[in-house]
């Protein structure tokens, strides 16, 4: 039996809140990035704080805790980069999966 | 810096460990680019499967260890990969870890000399952390460990042994339900003692340990041989009625829980 007349005899329901928890577990490592000696994730406080200054060196704390001194422009370069090319991937799989009944 | 990956595998009578050695190497060549070395005992067949191993490390086996069902389970002597690692640096990994992406190359840039998993997450269902025991400490996970040889991580596996051969003292002094030996449990310890029983997050992967647990069917959307699309099936319990509801996820690692199902995966 294929998967799709498995689903259909079996009436399984696509469960959207475990879809969107997969979807999460996949993409958090792919926003997690190692930049100027600290480990920094992608998210949209991160590049609030950078761009609420035009000092071009800052020191951060990054997900380890440890103050990091940055140039600001590089690593929020990289940091914008990732976030739009990973919110772009995550947002595609959604859209698919959200479709599912 | 040479890099590659590790593997045991002891073969019991229920399992072919050896078997899923050789599935995991053939995806970690696939999406790693890695080598892959596998410790196993000489009882192994290793002429049976077409597969070349870059280091195939014979070691003595122990099977004093029963899983929570009596089965014989060789999960001993896990603390050896530091000396048996023919790698500088080094992913340790379970063979029931079915890889599907790159993902597993990116804790080589971000950590200094060890990493593991602190955190998990089901597919399909929403369990909470899993502690020691609701007094102790969180439970770390062995299934995947990143070291470079240092003086750090040969301590930790030193210590991973002492906790070992010590197992029945830290049964009785975490108050432990089962009497199973688990390398996860060992590594949650022997970490602890290293840093003074205080906890340095550096050691952490920042993301979750992905499992499908016993209670989850995984089947595989199409029969290539990297296949990386699974549908994902659990029987969901309400008011005394099974629901089934699915999932399908694609490009994501995981950990099978359900070794049996794992072979189904990636038999050819």
């Amino acid at each position: 039996m294929d998967i799709q007349n498995l689903i259909i005899e079996s009436k399984a329901r696509f469960n959207h809140n475990q879809a969107k928890q997969y979807l999460k577990d996949k993409y958090q490592s792919k926003l997690t990035f190692a930049d100027q000696g600290g480990l920094w994730v992608s998210s949209p406080s991160l590049l609030s704080q950078l761009t609420s200054t035009n000092d071009k060196n800052l020191v951060l704390l990054d997900e380890y805790e440890n103050p990091v001194k940055v140039d600001r422009n590089i690593l929020l370069q990289k940091a914008n980069e990732i976030y739009v090319s990973v919110m772009e991937q995550w947002h595609n799989e959604w859209v698919i999966l959200e479709k599912k009944r | 810096m040479s890099k590659g990956l590790l593997l045991f595998a002891f073969n019991t009578d229920k399992t072919d460990y050896y078997k899923m050695a050789v599935t995991t190497a053939k995806r970690a060549n696939h999406f790693l680019n890695l080598p892959v070395s596998v410790v196993t005992d000489k009882n192994t067949d290793i002429t049976k499967y077409d597969y070349k191993f870059d280091n195939v490390i014979i070691q003595e086996s122990d099977s004093s260890n029963t899983n929570v069902h009596k089965d014989v389970w060789i999960n001993k002597g896990r603390y050896k990969a530091y000396d048996v690692s023919p790698y500088d640096e080094t992913l340790l990994l379970d063979t029931d870890y079915l890889i599907n992406s790159d993902t597993l190359l990116k804790p080589f840039e971000l950590y200094d000399d060890f990493m593991c998993h602190n955190s998990t997450s089901f597919l399909m269902v929403n369990e909470p952390p899993e502690y020691i025991n609701p007094h102790s400490y969180k439970t770390l996970w062995a299934t995947v460990m990143y070291f470079k040889k240092t003086n750090k991580t040969k301590q930790l596996f030193e210590c991973m042994k002492m906790v070992q051969e010590n197992y029945p003292h830290y049964i009785k002094l975490h108050n432990l339900i089962s009497g199973s030996y688990r390398n996860d449990y060992s590594l949650t310890f022997a970490l602890r003692i290293l840093y003074g029983q205080l906890e340095d997050t550096s050691n952490y992967i920042p993301w979750n340990l992905v499992h499908a647990g016993k209670g989850t069917v995984v089947y595989k959307n199409n029969n290539d041989t990297f296949n990386t699309e699974y549908t994902v099936i659990h029987d969901n319990w309400k008011n005394g009625k099974i629901k089934k509801e699915y999932c399908i996820i694609s490009n994501m690692d995981f950990h099978m829980m359900n070794k049996s199902n794992f072979m189904e995966l990636v038999d050819e």
